[in-house]
Formats: structure tokens, sequence, C-alpha cells
């Protein structure tokens, strides 16, 4: 009873604050709950997995410290050396050449073109496909014995080569090649709809003024979208960072260990030789090179915000 | 009229459960049950555990098989998540020195009486048994044996190289392959792209050169035996190999290339018994091809050993403890061995299994020969390239050099022996 006779004018009395918070809870699950799990998760087992990279662990998580050991011990493996040489070479050939491709495509579109939208599908579409599928639909088109070569070979110019595939120095560059294919459709959308939003007034006052189409696009139209050009190239470069499977439906890591990639010597060290603790100090490495990125690329941005606010 | 029907069945599978009650519970206080994981899903692989399973079944057990297909990592992944989570299964797939290495980390089942109650121990290969007596103790059972240093001959580039003598030694092996290249045939060496493959090819070399030399520098990872003159002139004779192979096969399996070996553009075929069963499954006959051992230097077989087993994991229920035992004899019994091995292709672990019997082939029979010869000279070595040799982490390290090795022309033997060496002293 004398719950019911308190409870009753507290009730009224807060239940405006009760109403509102109840409408908006509903909003607050659906934001918080799951953003707080998907940060937990990471960070949690990023913290985890650092941990672990300084630990001893070899098939299963054990406690210890062996300090920097597990990172000495992966930094003079020679596959982690070709790996990040790799890295590099792949990193800078994917991002450059798709970008490059992903903006002419996006420009002979911008044209006005019949049938724009077909094209767009077509160019777009291999984004659909799952990297496994264009590794072993490019293993075989790039293999000398089967795909491209045979083909010229067989049409008569029988001393046509194009055996990177299975070339130590240039097979890295097979998987620059399929990464393109996959990813050039992705750039082209993105520059597309840059070169979309510039303003009209703009393109007007450049024809007025005489410009050509080339002029048109190097002194006018390409110089407003470089913020595109920087966030499609911080994008393309974290995909290089963390490839894996195409690597390994492509070429495996081969010829030899000539294609190596640093996601692929981490499920290596982990999973195949069992040595969760250097696994584990390869991918914090990873991480580092990620983070290299990422935090030049918001500090930027941040800056930029923080320019255009004063401005 | 129905009710007294129902009444009397119900009476009638009364007294039948009363009569076969006493009984059971003499004979067996709980049905034995065993829960097991291995990669073995499809294939003659997938129906050989199958009928295994059956075999179970029918001396009273419950069998419950999930099986993990693809690779072997995703099936460890499971098996280290189930050891993790504290429920590991009561058997799992698991070979060569990875049975020491996972025995430390979850407790296993002593084997030693049901092992000595069969009396197993006496017709196991020394360096076979020994790897599944991690401490000492039997925690784990051999299943089936491959030979890797299988040698296959492609009757059809034999007779375009006007060859009648099978090579039993290297230098013979590489004359035959010179003979092979005059005739015109573009690959006398037939291989696939793989790691495996690769290694391989090596451990053949060098086990056919020196079973000795391979003991001490691959098995035993001796740093004097690592640098020795016969490591180079295995490298020297990888060489050769790779020089007869087909540069083109990126990543691809060897069995990619069995159609050109069986019409004669590639010749010889260094592989493990398992690719009988991959020829006759493509359709090819066993007269398209001629089985032999690998060259041995010193006259005397050497057997290159391969073998798949099980683990058991310790669990503290009756009726998988009781699953366990009933496993463990299953797998020891020459009948099973026969069954398990005739569906694979693989050989018996136990050497005293008659294989004149039907249901064999001559390449079968050949091997198990092969192998009760090489026990006899202790010339059987563990295979390193199908991690019988060295645990996971070491093979992969080894398994580096000797790809790059084959791949790239340009790195030395004597290099090859130092990167070896040093590639060892890393991943120790």
């Amino acid at each position: 009873m004398s719950v019911s006779t308190l409870g009753t004018p507290s009730a009224t009395r807060l239940s405006p604050a009760i109403l509102a918070g109840l409408k908006r809870l509903p909003e607050w699950l659906v934001i918080w709950v799951p953003l707080l799990l998907s940060a937990g998760h990471v960070v949690v087992f990023t913290a985890w997995t650092t941990w672990i990279s300084f630990t001893p662990s070899t098939l299963v998580p054990v406690d210890g410290w062996v300090g920097l050991r597990n990172y000495t011990s992966v930094l003079g493996t020679r596959n982690w050396k070709i790996a990040f040489d790799n890295l590099l070479l792949f990193g800078f050939g994917f991002v450059v050449l798709t970008a490059l491709v992903g903006l002419l495509l996006a420009i002979l579109i911008d044209q006005r073109i019949r049938g724009e939208n077909v094209l767009r599908s077509i160019f777009l579409y291999p984004m659909a496909v799952s990297f496994v599928v264009t590794g072993t639909v490019w293993s075989w088109l790039l293999n000398p014995g089967m795909g491209v070569q045979k083909l010229v070979n067989d049409m008569g110019w029988t001393s046509f080569r194009f055996d990177w595939l299975v070339d130590r120095d240039m097979a890295i560059w097979t998987i620059v090649i399929a990464g393109i294919w996959q990813s050039s459709g992705f750039a082209m959308a993105l520059f597309l709809a840059g070169l979309r939003s510039v303003e009209a007034d703009l393109i007007k006052a450049a024809q007025i003024d005489g410009a050509g189409p080339f002029r048109m696009y190097t002194r006018v139209i390409l110089p407003t979208l470089w913020p595109i050009v920087v966030a499609v190239m911080v994008i393309l470069l974290q995909f290089a960072i963390r490839t894996f499977d195409l690597v390994r439906a492509l070429t495996g890591g081969g010829p030899g260990i000539a294609t190596q990639l640093p996601a692929l010597v981490i499920y290596d060290f982990m999973f195949q030789r069992g040595h969760l603790g250097r696994g584990s100090a390869a991918a914090v490495m990873m991480l580092l090179t990620l983070l290299g990125v990422l935090l030049p690329y918001g500090a930027w941005k941040y800056y930029m915000r923080r320019r255009a606010a004063n401005a | 009229m129905s009710r007294i029907t129902r009444r009397s069945m119900l009476a009638a599978a009364g007294a039948a459960a009363v009569v076969s009650a006493p009984r059971r519970a003499s004979a067996q206080a709980v049905k034995p049950r065993l829960t097991a994981i291995s990669q073995w899903s499809a294939g003659s692989d997938g129906a050989a555990i199958t009928a295994l399973g059956k075999k179970f079944e029918e001396r009273g057990g419950v069998w419950q098989h999930s099986p993990v297909p693809g690779f072997t990592t995703e099936m460890m992944n499971k098996l280290r998540a189930q050891i993790m989570a504290g429920d590991p299964p009561a058997c799992s797939q698991l070979k060569g020195p990875e049975i020491a290495a996972w025995s430390k980390i979850a407790a296993t089942v002593n084997l030693d009486a049901t092992v000595a109650a069969a009396g197993y121990e006496k017709v196991v290969a020394p360096d076979l048994a020994r790897l599944h007596k991690p401490g000492g103790k039997w925690a784990a059972l051999p299943l089936q044996i491959y030979r890797t240093n299988t040698l296959f001959l492609s009757k059809r580039a034999l007779d375009r190289a006007k060859a009648d003598k099978l090579p039993t030694t290297w230098a013979e092996f590489n004359a035959l392959g010179d003979k092979m290249k005059a005739a015109g045939i573009a690959y006398p060496v037939c291989n696939g792209g793989t790691r495996a493959d690769d290694g391989q090819k090596f451990e053949a070399c060098l086990a056919g050169i020196s079973p000795t030399a391979y003991r001490a520098a691959i098995m035993n990872l001796d740093e004097k035996a690592l640098k020795g003159p016969e490591m180079k002139a295995a490298f020297a004779q990888l060489r050769k190999l790779a020089d007869w192979m087909d540069p083109n096969t990126a990543a691809q399996s060897y069995a990619v290339h069995l159609p050109k070996f069986v019409a004669g553009d590639m010749g010889m075929m260094i592989q493990g018994g398992w690719a009988q069963g991959v020829l006759i499954n493509a359709g090819f006959k066993l007269d398209d091809f001629i089985i032999a051992p690998g060259p041995t230097d010193n006259g005397k077989p050497v057997f290159i050993l391969n073998a798949d087993a099980f683990i058991f994991w310790q669990r503290k229920e009756p009726d998988l403890q009781a699953g366990q035992k009933l496993m463990a004899e299953l797998v020891m019994d020459p009948a099973i061995q026969t069954m398990y091995s005739q569906i694979t292709g693989s050989i018996p672990v136990r050497t005293d299994v008659d294989l004149s019997g039907a249901g064999w082939s001559d390449g079968q029979r050949e091997a198990a020969r092969t192998l009760k010869e090489a026990v006899a000279v202790n010339q059987v070595v563990l295979s390193l390239a199908h991690n019988m040799a060295q645990e996971n982490g070491m093979t992969a390290a080894m398994i580096d050099v000797l790809t790059e090795y084959v791949k790239n022309r340009s790195i030395t033997p004597d290099q090859a022996v130092t990167r070896l060496a040093e590639a060892v002293e890393g991943a120790r």
C-alpha cells in the first residue's frame, strides 16, 4: 500500500523525463549497444593480440614475458623481409595504378555517353566478386601454359611471352593486375561522384575563357577533385596492406616465397607453424603499418576541417 | 482389441529387455562412444573413415565423427579451440612430431596396456613408433603409411626414349632423364608447384644419396650434418630435377599434369603412393605407368615414411573411455588396417600383414615389401615435406629454403646449404 501512495506522486513528477527516455531508448539501444560491442571487440582483441606478442605462446596462448624476442625473430626471417618489400612494391603499384585507371574510366564515363549505367555496372561489378574468385580466375588467365600466352602462341605469334606468374621478379605484378581489375571500378565510382559534383558555374566560366577539354580537366576539374583522390588512395592503401585471399588464390605466395605479403606471413606463423607469439608480433607490426597510413590521414583531415572552419 | 495388442506387445518387449539386460550388463557396463575430428570428409579418405566408423558401430559403439574439410590448419584450429575450452574430442587426427607438441598442452590417454595386449610394438617401424610415444608412453596410434619416394614412370615416355631399364640409382635416373630429353620429351620430370612438392623432391634426393645423412641433418638437425657434403650433393641433384620440370606450374597440384605424364610428355614423377589412387581415379590404367622405389645410391632400399595417425585425448566420461579403448583395438587390428589401406591406396602400418591377396595393387605390395626390407637395414626415414621429421614451424622454415631454391636457378648448392642451416638456426 505504502509503495503505491509513495510511488504515485513521484511517478507523475518523473513521467515526462521517463517518457522522453523511453522514447529514445530504442535509438540508444540500436546505436550504442552495437557500437560498444564492436569497439570492445576491436579494442579487447587488439590488446590481447598485443599481449600475446610478448609471451612465449606457441600452439595455444600462454602467460609469460619474452620481451621483444618474438619481434626480433620475425624481423629476422626472410619471409618477413620479402613480404615487406613486396608490400611496398604492391602497395605503390596497386594504389597508384588503380587510382589512375579508375580516374580514366570516370572521365570517359563522364562524357555523357549512352549506356552509362550499363558500363558503370560492368566496371563496378568486379567489386562484388570475392578476392578468391578473382585470384583463381586470374591464375588461369595468367598461367603461361593455359592462359593468355598460350592463346597468343596458338594464334601464331609463337615467340610471345607473358609468364609473369611463374617469374620470381615479376609475379608480384600479377597480383597488382588482378587487384586493379578488382578495385578500379570502386575508384571510378568515387571519382565519378566527384566529377559530377564540380560546380557547373566553374565549368561554364572555363568554357567562356576558351579552355579545351584537356585543359578543362587538368586545370579546372581535377584540382577540385584532390580531396577525393586522397580518400581513394587511403582506402586503396589499406586494401593493399591487408591483402590475403587474392595472393593465396593467385600465386600461393610463390614462385617459391617470392610473393609473400605480411597478412600471409601472419597466418602462416599463427596457424601453420604453430607460433602464436610470433604471428601476433607480426600482426602488431602490420597494425602499426596501417596506423602509419591512417593517423597522418586523420590528422590531415582534422587540419583541413579546422582550416575550413577558420576561413 | 487394439489395447490388448498394444499391451501384449509391451509385454513382449519387456520380456525381451529382461532377457537381454543381464547379458549386456555383464559384457559392457556402458556403450562405447567416440567423438573424433579429422579432415577426411570426401573421396577415398572420407570413404575409409566412414568404413572404420561402420566397424566401430558393428562392435556396439556410438560413432560421432565430425570432419573439418579443407586444409589441415582448419582441423587444427578446431582442435585448438576445443582443447582451450576444456572439451577435447576423444580422438583426433594428428601426425608426426606434432603429436609430442600437442600432447604438452592437453592430457592424453596412456595406451600402453592396450598396445601391449595387442603385441603391436613388434610389428611397427621403430622410428614410427617413437613418434607416437611422447614421453615414452603410447598416446597416439598410426593408421596408415605412405611412401613419399615412390618413382612413377610414364610407359609412353619410356617407349619414346627407348629405355627398358628402370633407374635404381640417381646416376641411372639422371642418365634416363638425359635420354628422355634427347628423345624430345620436354619435361622428363613431372611435378606440381606446391611447397610440399618441392620439399618431397629434396627429401628423395638426400635420402637416396645417404639415409644416414638424412637422419642426422633433417631428423636430428645436427649442425655438422646440415653443412655436410651429402647436403650439397642433394641440392645439386635437386637442381637437375628442377631443370627437368615444367616451370609453368604456379601453385598447381601435381595432379593437374597427370594427363601429360601418361601421354609421355612428362617422364618421371617422384610422388607419394597416393598418386596411384589419383591416377586410377582420373581414369588411367595401371599399365599406363610403372611404380618403382625411389633411387637409392647405396644399393639398399630407402623408405621415406609418411603416416596418418590418431591421438587420444583424456576424457572422464566412462563411455568415451570405453570408446577410446575400442578405437585403439580397431586401429591396430590387421583386418581393419587391410580394409582401410585398400580403400585409400596406402599400406598397412603393421609389417606383418599379408598383401598377396586380392584387393592390393602391385605398387602397394612393392611398397610394403620395401618397408619391411628398409626396416631390416635401418633405412626407414621420416618425411620432411609431409611434417613427419620436424614440428610444423621448423618444417615450414626449411621448406621455405627448398622451394625458393627450386624456383630460383641463380642460387647455388653451396648457398642453399648455408641458407638451410641458417633457417634451421632461426627456427629453433
